[in-house]
């Protein structure tokens, strides 16, 4: 597998060589976290980022899978349309942001405003989200096997969010519904394809109170 | 909102068709969006049941076959009970009724200070000589991006469409707006509402989607907006246009973000924008992806990234703190800096935010002048003025106050046949331009309004020609606030220009002039520019 060592090299020519080689063969990619936007708007191909990734990272993804072996930074995978990114270790604020589509498994924890603004991607946290994620997710599914912090699911409009441990506040304009059949394999069919050790029949289903929420 | 009650509805019964032959005609009860008359099944007659409901949009008399209606404005009410109008009084009963506070569309009303107490100085005999607009040529050309990507844009005249989203405006008036820019090669804007996909091809001047049949010459430009609510974009929709807008603010509603009340989110709107239908779409009001000043410049990093560097990168303000505001667009890598007036026009908006929030167009200008001219990139940043551009002449004061450009948006809804009804947002405009309705779009034509935006710009592009050679100069690059005079104190105060007579800046301006930035305008610390509340 190639390596590539970004060391002293700027976004533009790291990300042109990006577009040019990741085609059928993984590339491994090393001393990125200065680079921020680091796979912007890739469509194809996969990157390995060995190490901790910067801002930003697979920005505007449209069909590329990126594996980090260790932490992001913010802004983790913001407004992808599809594709997937793998994070070993933690995100951190506002991963998943603006997403259209693709699916986003973060191993560890992740950080405040995860989800936000959700169109349709699929976002698995095996760890816990901090403060406001999911917040006005209007597709999409979110699954935080871990606990949530304030204003968890907040002016959730519409989508599936499921919470495994607890949270601290939920957001305005939610309510908890039973699992479904359907729910249940969903997210067995999550657990895995990721490998994430947790029981479904254990998480609790968030759903939009109403479609209409916002007071003029 | 629209002004309740502010019209007074007068039927000519003499001439209405109905009245001489109830049941013959009903034109007025079919156009009418607004339930303002009333037809009687049984006895086929025709009357005003609400005169409260009328919005003064004028359908009714444009349609009306006998020419028997005339809608005039209530005047009188604001002389004589001002500040208890009617109007105030209606929206105060209204609040009461319901908890709600109003809601309006299009934009401010009642006076601002604006480019109208602002002359223009010609050449005589002490000053360069006039130019002859008849036999002589002008450069009137605008280039962004010149230095920085593959692609500039080059507009043929000094004008933009400024954004307006597809669900705030109808597809037709999309397609519309792009046609005018491809026939004056001007730019058009996606707005925020993603992208209408016949924008691509009619605002570079084509006909057909494989851009094979060039129809329109000289060819335009479409602006491609990144917003805080991110409505279908992608890394495709990006590349679909010929630049990348990143919206910071509006004129209409600085400080809070867009707002398309789901009267309007149809299933087209819903496809683009992923908000189910019936639903309010409200973006955001700052970029949940934005906390500091550094995270705006790896945004526009990236941004060029994706984009291939082919495409310049413009920044839209709303009119807060010109001059801080646009140093800060300038370090994060600005090629243009659209600044929007508080009179700026907006599909929805608080009527309290329209109408008291922000600062008018003539006081943004000068500051974001300074703010260019203190980072040594005036003229090569493109400024573009934005807010109650009404024509030739108000674009020219813009462009010698130190823009490059102006944009016509409200005036653009004028010329595709808006009557101006504060009513947007209710998803009713009787002439096509603001609703999602398919009976009211039928009625406007892109290729027609098409041409009627185009003859605009023509007009004014003729108007800042005439302007710009009687002022002794063959190119809008050359134009100075030595081409102005300010006509009372307030204009002279708010923009540094000399006062007619006394023929200097008001001594405030002087003393400011000692020293960069001194006109009260400071450059905002970088750890103070972050986006985030929290």
């Amino acid at each position: 597998m190639d390596i590539l060592d970004a060391q002293s090299k700027d976004l533009k020519t790291i990300n042109k060589i990006l577009k040019e080689k990741l085609n059928g063969t993984p590339l491994k990619i090393k001393n990125v976290t200065k680079l921020h936007g680091l796979g912007a708007g890739l469509k194809h191909g996969e990157l390995i980022v060995e190490g901790n990734a910067g801002d930003y990272l697979g920005v505007l993804n449209a069909g590329a899978t990126i594996r980090v072996t260790k932490n992001t930074a913010k802004y983790l995978a913001d407004n992808m349309t599809s594709g997937m990114v793998i994070v070993e270790g933690n995100a951190d604020y506002g991963a998943g942001q603006y997403c259209y589509g693709g699916t986003i498994v973060v191993r560890g924890s992740a950080g405040d405003f995860t989800a936000t603004m959700n169109k349709g991607a699929t976002i698995i946290v095996a760890g816990n989200v901090g403060d406001e994620a999911g917040t006005y997710m209007l597709k999409g599914d979110l699954v935080v096997v871990g606990n949530a912090g304030k204003n968890f699911a907040n002016y959730l409009i519409r989508g599936n969010v499921y919470l495994g441990g607890e949270c601290e506040s939920y957001g305005h304009n939610t309510k908890l519904e039973p699992l479904t059949e359907h729910d249940l394999a969903a997210l067995r069919g999550y657990f895995e394809t990721y490998q994430i050790k947790s029981d479904p029949t254990t998480f609790k289903k968030i759903v939009a109170a109403s479609e209409k929420p916002f007071y003029h | 909102m629209a002004i309740t009650g502010a019209f007074c509805v007068s039927v000519n019964k003499e001439l209405c068709i109905n009245a001489r032959m109830p049941g013959k005609c009903a034109t007025c009860a079919e156009v009418c969006p607004h339930n303002v008359y009333a037809l009687d099944v049984q006895t086929g007659e025709m009357s005003v049941i609400n005169f409260n409901a009328c919005v003064g949009c004028r359908i009714c008399a444009e349609f009306c076959p006998a020419d028997a209606i005339r809608i005039n404005p209530a005047e009188p009410e604001y002389i004589t009970r001002y500040p208890w109008t009617l109007a105030a009084i209606e929206e105060i009963h209204y609040k009461a009724q319901t908890g709600e506070y109003l809601l309006r569309g299009f934009g401010t009303q009642g006076q601002s200070p604006n480019f109208d107490m602002i002359t223009v100085v010609p050449s005589q005999i002490a000053s360069d000589a006039p130019r002859d607009k008849y036999r002589e040529e002008c450069d009137l050309e605008v280039i962004i991006g010149e230095d920085t990507c593959e692609k500039p844009v080059v507009l043929k005249a000094p004008f933009v469409w400024p954004a307006m989203s597809f669900g705030a405006l109808s597809k037709e008036a999309k397609m519309a707006l792009a046609i005018g820019a491809a026939m004056t090669g001007i730019a058009a804007n996606t707005g925020e509402g993603g992208l209408v996909p016949e924008e691509q091809w009619l605002a570079r001047g084509y006909n057909d989607r494989q851009m094979t049949n060039k129809k329109w010459e000289p060819g335009g430009y479409l602006i491609i907006q990144w917003s805080t609510g991110r409505w279908g974009v992608s890394a495709d929709y990006l590349n679909s246009g010929d630049a990348v807008e990143v919206k910071i603010g509006q004129g209409a509603k600085p400080g809070m973000g867009g707002h398309l009340l789901g009267a309007k989110v149809t299933e087209d709107v819903s496809r683009v924008r992923g908000v189910p239908v019936g639903s309010d779409a409200l973006s955001p009001c700052r970029y949940y992806d934005v906390q500091t000043l550094d995270d705006m410049k790896h945004m526009v990093a990236f941004l060029r990234d994706v984009t291939n560097y082919q495409f310049p990168i413009f920044f839209k303000l709303g009119p807060s703190r010109p001059y801080a505001d646009v140093s800060a667009c300038i370090e994060a890598g600005a090629d243009a800096i659209s600044i929007d007036g508080m009179v700026g026009g907006t599909g929805c908006s608080p009527d309290i935010v329209t109408q008291g929030v922000g600062i008018p167009t003539i006081a943004c200008i000068p500051p974001a002048v300074q703010a260019l001219k203190d980072h040594g990139v005036h003229r090569k940043v493109k400024l573009i003025a934005l807010g109650g551009m009404r024509n030739g002449l108000d674009a020219y004061k813009a462009m010698a106050l130190g823009a490059d450009a102006a944009g016509f948006g409200s005036a653009a809804e004028i010329a595709m046949g808006c009557r101006v009804c504060y009513a947007c947002q209710k998803g009713n405009c009787p002439y096509g331009i603001t609703s999602p309705r398919p009976e009211l779009r039928a009625r406007l034509d892109p290729l027609v309004v098409g041409q009627r935006l185009a003859n605009f710009i023509h007009a004014c592009t003729e108007e800042v020609k005439i302007l710009t050679m009687l002022s002794g100069h063959s190119s809008i690059k050359e134009l100075s606030t030595e081409d102005l005079r300010a006509m009372d104190l307030n204009t002279a105060a708010m923009t540094g220009l000399k006062l007619c007579g006394y023929e200097r800046p008001l001594p405030i301006w002087e003393e400011a002039f000692k020293k960069p930035g001194g006109n009260g305008h400071k450059k905002v610390p970088a750890e103070r520019t972050s986006q985030i509340h929290r």
